[in-house]
């Protein structure tokens, strides 16, 4: 997580500049002049991007909070938050151990290593590029959607994705891929009447 | 006695066949999805919507209902065996929870759980029942100018309430109303923020931003923490002692009414909820000093009021229309779309939808106590999906949800951004609730204000001239103004020597609050 924190300072800059974009945008609006209306359809733009340029100055001027918060609950209070993060220093911390260590062996990972070992994600040491991984799949899953179709698409997504993030039962992986893939489409196209690219399958 | 009539009419109603078996599928989907770590009622709410889409409304809403409670009671599973709380609300639970399962009482915990919801949402049925149509009457006087100050007070207090930055608060839910107004403005047919893209003619689905901000920011904040979380989900007894029982009685009784109020209340959810109760418990408790060691009174007091909240939080949903929580807004908006309109109205045209959603919660809550307590160690066996393999799922969920719905890959494509926003929001400390609730509102915010300026030919005074509107946006300014006065009173009396420095910011924080207010008005 600490990797995409930025600090309060530059959150506030970037919103701002976007919010800027925003009421200019919002000013560019043409007025509604064909009846007498006391709303235009520019006003609430107009001032939800003033307030949000106010907004940003006060955060851009508040104090950082003394110790930075972990919001992993999205309705977080203090005393979660604060053993969140006691913990989760303590995880990352051995999570970047670990990863060093099971990144030579995760190649080779076998059916007992997956249950005996603590489950760790991704082969990359580094947090980011995973993710970048991981959102550059989810792209390409998207991409595929429609030209390849659903079922071949989503069992090559659920697979491969699986498969790199380091689960090691290949074969229940490849069956709930396709399981997965085929019941999906089945229960939206018979039981919701929602239909689902076919792509490059017959049916 | 007519209530009593209208309540059996609507056992006849959520006892059909077709009904009884959405309430079951609802709760047991709701409990399997809140299980999962991460995934709350509002991504099992958001995954379920597709399903509920194709329903008649009655059976959806009580199918969603479902899925809510279901989820809630659902997440303090995992937040017993994992001390990874799959819901906000069943944080406070794995304080006590997770240190008894460490002591190899899992089982006594689990059950202790159970029962405690079950009490919480009984008893939250029952005032449901009981507040709801009276609720009702009294808002059915509310005109346009009442509706848009009960909104800013929702706004308002959810924003106060979900995290502990005001200032990050307030730009989420105004990113959010934002958000709410992009496409063709429905009173003058003005385009807006579409960027000339037809797809966003029609504004962006709010199950878009719910998906890609709740459930596909998770599925990357799981990959950063590298799975960590996951368990054997070993289960012992579940066996209670009569003293045992008895312990817990007292917490479970003020858990569930002091939930129940709380969730009808706007903006204070289960999360609110569970704290509060935990927090008095343990200041009322002769042994207080061993919560937070493995007490089963510091399992029971918020299990009782997250399960009261969660339906108390139907009250100001079902009567007034306003969401008081995040997921009770991706509820309102599930419900707009199949073309409901929740509000003081809905109790006198569509009895059969309110009553019929009453009596299946009693149904649903007993369904829950009975899937609980026999599979609970079945269902740990979820817990044991392995991360890597989850992850992938949660993706094609979410993608399946948003294409089944609107058959686009823009849609797609927004659904990354909005998961790509949602995660950025969560790694920089912005809560995701008052986005979602902005984005909600806005829309019914801006048509209330204008039919409001429309009756008043513009004069603006109208929301505070009126006694109602009025008093609500003072508690609105109250609510956002509170936690300031309690930050400012908190750092005069830490830091004597450089006073002026607090006050100074103080200042400028109050000089926000006080645009947001005039803002609002105008």
């Amino acid at each position: 997580m600490h990797h995409f924190r930025f600090s309060q300072r530059t959150v506030a800059a970037v919103l701002g500049v976007l919010a800027v974009a925003y009421t200019v945008q919002a000013y560019r609006i043409p007025e509604f002049a064909a009846v007498q209306v006391p709303v235009q359809p520019g006003t609430l733009p107009r001032g939800l991007g003033l307030l949000l340029i106010v907004l940003c100055l006060a955060l851009f001027l508040q104090k950082p909070a003394p110790k930075t918060t972990d919001t992993s609950e999205t309705t977080d209070t203090a005393p979660a938050a604060t053993t969140e993060r006691t913990e989760h220093a303590a995880t990352t911390a051995t999570t970047t151990a670990t990863t060093a260590t099971t990144a030579t062996t995760a190649t080779t990972a076998t059916t007992g290593a997956t249950t005996a070992t603590p489950p760790t994600l991704g082969r990359l040491a580094d947090a980011r590029l995973e993710l970048a991984v991981l959102l550059g799949a989810i792209v390409l899953y998207v991409l595929l959607f429609e030209p390849l179709g659903f079922i071949p698409a989503t069992a090559l997504f659920v697979t491969g994705t699986a498969w790199y993030l380091g689960f090691g039962r290949h074969w229940v992986n490849a069956l709930v891929g396709v399981g997965v893939a085929a019941g999906l489409y089945l229960g939206m196209s018979e039981g919701l009447d929602v239909a689902l690219p076919t792509g490059v399958l017959p049916f | 006695m007519d209530a009593l009539n209208q309540l059996f009419h609507g056992f006849g109603v959520a006892l059909s066949p077709q009904n009884l078996a959405f309430v079951f599928l609802g709760v047991l989907m709701g409990t399997i999805i809140g299980m999962l770590p991460g995934l709350g009622p509002i991504s099992a709410i958001s995954l379920m919507i597709p399903v509920a889409f194709t329903m008649d409304p009655t059976s959806a809403i009580i199918m969603l209902a479902g899925v809510y409670y279901g989820a809630i009671f659902g997440g303090s599973t995992s937040s017993i065996l994992l001390n990874a709380p799959g819901v906000a609300g069943t944080v406070a639970t794995s304080f006590d929870g997770y240190p008894l399962a460490r002591k190899g009482q899992a089982g006594k915990a689990l059950s202790v759980a159970a029962i405690a919801s079950f009490v919480g949402g009984t008893v939250g049925v029952v005032g449901l029942m009981l507040v709801a149509p009276s609720l009702s009457a009294l808002t059915v006087s509310f005109g346009p100018a009442e509706y848009f100050a009960l909104m800013v007070l929702g706004l308002t207090a959810v924003v106060t309430l979900s995290g502990n930055n005001l200032t990050k608060g307030l730009i989420s839910g105004t990113v959010g109303v934002m958000i709410a107004l992009v496409g063709i403005d429905s009173q003058t047919s003005t385009l807006r923020f579409t960027f000339g893209r037809h797809e966003l003619y029609e504004g962006v689905e709010f199950l878009i931003v719910a998906l890609g901000v709740f459930a596909l920011a998770e599925v990357f904040v799981m990959l950063l923490r590298r799975g960590q979380g996951g368990g054997d989900g070993t289960i012992t007894s579940l066996r209670l002692s009569r003293r045992e029982l008895k312990e817990i009685s007292g917490p479970t009784g003020r858990g569930s009414v002091l939930g129940f109020f709380t969730g009808v209340l706007p903006g204070a959810g289960a999360t609110v909820a569970s704290f509060l109760s935990y927090s008095f418990e343990k200041r009322l408790a002769k042994d207080g000093k061993t919560f937070g060691k493995g007490n089963i009174k510091g399992v029971a007091a918020p299990e009782s009021a997250n399960n009261g909240a969660a339906v108390g939080s139907f009250v100001p949903l079902l009567t007034l229309g306003v969401p008081g929580s995040g997921t009770t807004a991706v509820l309102l908006g599930a419900l707009l779309v199949l073309g409901v309109q929740p509000g003081p109205l809905l109790l006198d045209e569509q009895p059969d939808m309110f009553w019929g959603v009453v009596a299946s919660m009693y149904i649903g809550n007993i369904v829950l106590l009975i899937l609980n307590l026999p599979l609970i160690p079945l269902f740990a066996k979820v817990l044991r999906t392995p991360q890597a393999l989850l992850l992938p799922l949660v993706v094609v969920f979410c993608v399946v949800g948003v294409y089944g719905h609107s058959f686009s890959t823009f849609d797609l494509w927004l659904l990354i951004g909005f998961g790509v926003l949602g995660f950025l929001m969560r790694a920089n400390g912005f809560p995701a609730a008052p986005l979602i609730l902005g984005l909600i509102l806005g829309g019914l915010m801006e048509k209330s204000m204008r039919q409001a300026l429309l009756i008043s030919s513009g004069d603006l005074t109208t929301f505070v001239t009126k006694p109602i509107s009025a008093t609500l946006l003072a508690l609105a300014a109250l609510s956002l103004l509170a936690p300031l006065y309690g930050a400012w009173r908190r750092t005069r009396r830490r830091q004597g020597l450089s006073e002026d420095d607090g006050r100074g910011q103080d200042e400028r924080r109050k000089a926000t609050a006080g645009g947001t207010r005039e803002r609002k008005n105008g």
